[in-house]
């Protein structure tokens, strides 16, 4: 039973399933604007407000490359450096082939908005914990890069840019980031402003800024 | 709420959001799991949930899903857990308190990888901490129970 169970969770994550937010009645409304709606210096604003989300360490931190080490980095963590005691999640993103995350992250049954008010204590959510996939790394990448990256769909999981977005409002680990507990920096703005920047973003052709 | 240890049900009225570690040692007297950080640093609390290591300080009893295992039925004096075993041919325990979550932790890696190397075993028993820094016999005590586990 157990390693069907992994297998099962592995599996969803290898193929960038969104993980089901049973009983989750926080997801926002994804809005839609027309393509064209929003001026490029709109769309080029509204891409900063998403990646000071995305590069933000509530998100970043387990938007890590082939290593599949998730990083500790934020103000609550002093100094950037890998995940203590020699955290690997493996090739399933998940730790299913040896110690998975969820042996610490455990798995609420049903999300609690307050199972993370320990300072320092491994936060959970009602979903498996996990790194995001591994062609979704952008740890330490500067927008530039991320913003090419989240519109490109051979790394995005093949989505549209609104599917992006549902994708986000959906995944209960990324809803997490805003209210994660503890001594841990929320991520910036709201899930509903980042899902809103990203939807204006697409309609003004999802411009990116230069390279600095 | 009814809660399977060990094989055994137990209906058990508790606080949705109680530890398990917490059902285990004052509401079950179940007291091989030990209470050590509290905040799933240190591994202590460690047991199974349907055969897969789990701090038992942060689950909460109402989230538990499955047949819990703790040290105390992974085997028996008479019949120990091929772990159990090899725990005691290489005398692994100093003061012992970590001891339970170090032998449920490596009882659930092996059961994905029954041929680690030594890097694989030190990384993936680096989150169960012992202060009596027993580390090489726990690597050594963790390869006899892979052999034996190969051979059985």
């Amino acid at each position: 039973m157990k390693k069907t169970r992994v297998t099962a969770g592995a599996l969803a994550l290898l193929t960038g399933l969104v993980l089901p937010a049973a009983g989750d009645d926080s997801a926002a409304p994804v809005r839609e604007y027309p393509p064209g709606s929003v001026t490029l210096e709109e769309g080029l604003a509204n891409w900063q407000t998403f990646y000071e989300v995305a590069s933000h360490p509530r998100c970043s931190n387990c938007h890590v490359g082939p290593s599949n080490v998730p990083m500790w980095s934020g103000p609550s963590y002093g100094k950037t450096r890998p995940h203590g005691m020699n955290i690997n999640a493996d090739e399933s993103r998940i730790g299913a082939e040896a110690l998975i995350c969820s042996t610490c992250h455990t798995t609420l049954s049903e999300p609690d908005e307050n199972a993370n008010r320990t300072p320092h204590s491994a936060p959970r959510v009602a979903s498996i914990w996990g790194l995001a996939p591994v062609e979704a790394e952008w740890f330490g990448k500067s927008s530039n890069y991320v913003c090419n990256q989240l519109k490109d769909p051979q790394r995005n999981g093949n989505r549209t840019i609104g599917e992006v977005a549902s994708h986000v409002d959906h995944d209960l680990v990324l809803n997490w980031a805003w209210n994660p507990g503890g001594n841990r920096e929320p991520a910036p703005h709201s899930l509903a402003l980042a899902i809103d920047a990203l939807m204006k973003w697409s309609a003004a052709g999802t411009p990116c800024p230069p390279e600095e | 709420m009814e809660i399977t240890v060990n094989g055994t049900a137990h209906e058990v009225d508790v606080e949705q959001d109680m530890p398990l570690l917490w059902v285990l040692r004052d509401e079950l007297g179940i007291t091989g799991p030990k209470y050590g950080c509290g905040i799933a640093q240190c591994g202590a609390c460690t047991v199974h949930v349907d055969g897969v290591a789990v701090r038992s300080c942060q689950l909460a009893a109402g989230d538990v899903d499955g047949e819990v295992t703790t040290i105390e039925g992974l085997g028996t004096p008479d019949s120990l857990h091929v772990v159990q075993a090899a725990w005691v041919e290489h005398q692994v325990a100093q003061c012992g308190y970590c001891q339970s979550g170090q032998i449920m932790a490596a009882a659930s890696f092996l059961d994905v990888n029954d041929d680690p190397t030594d890097a694989q075993i030190d990384a993936n028993m680096s989150a169960n901490l012992c202060r009596c820094g027993t580390y090489p016999r726990i690597r050594e005590a963790v390869k006899t129970a892979a052999k034996n586990l190969r051979s059985a």
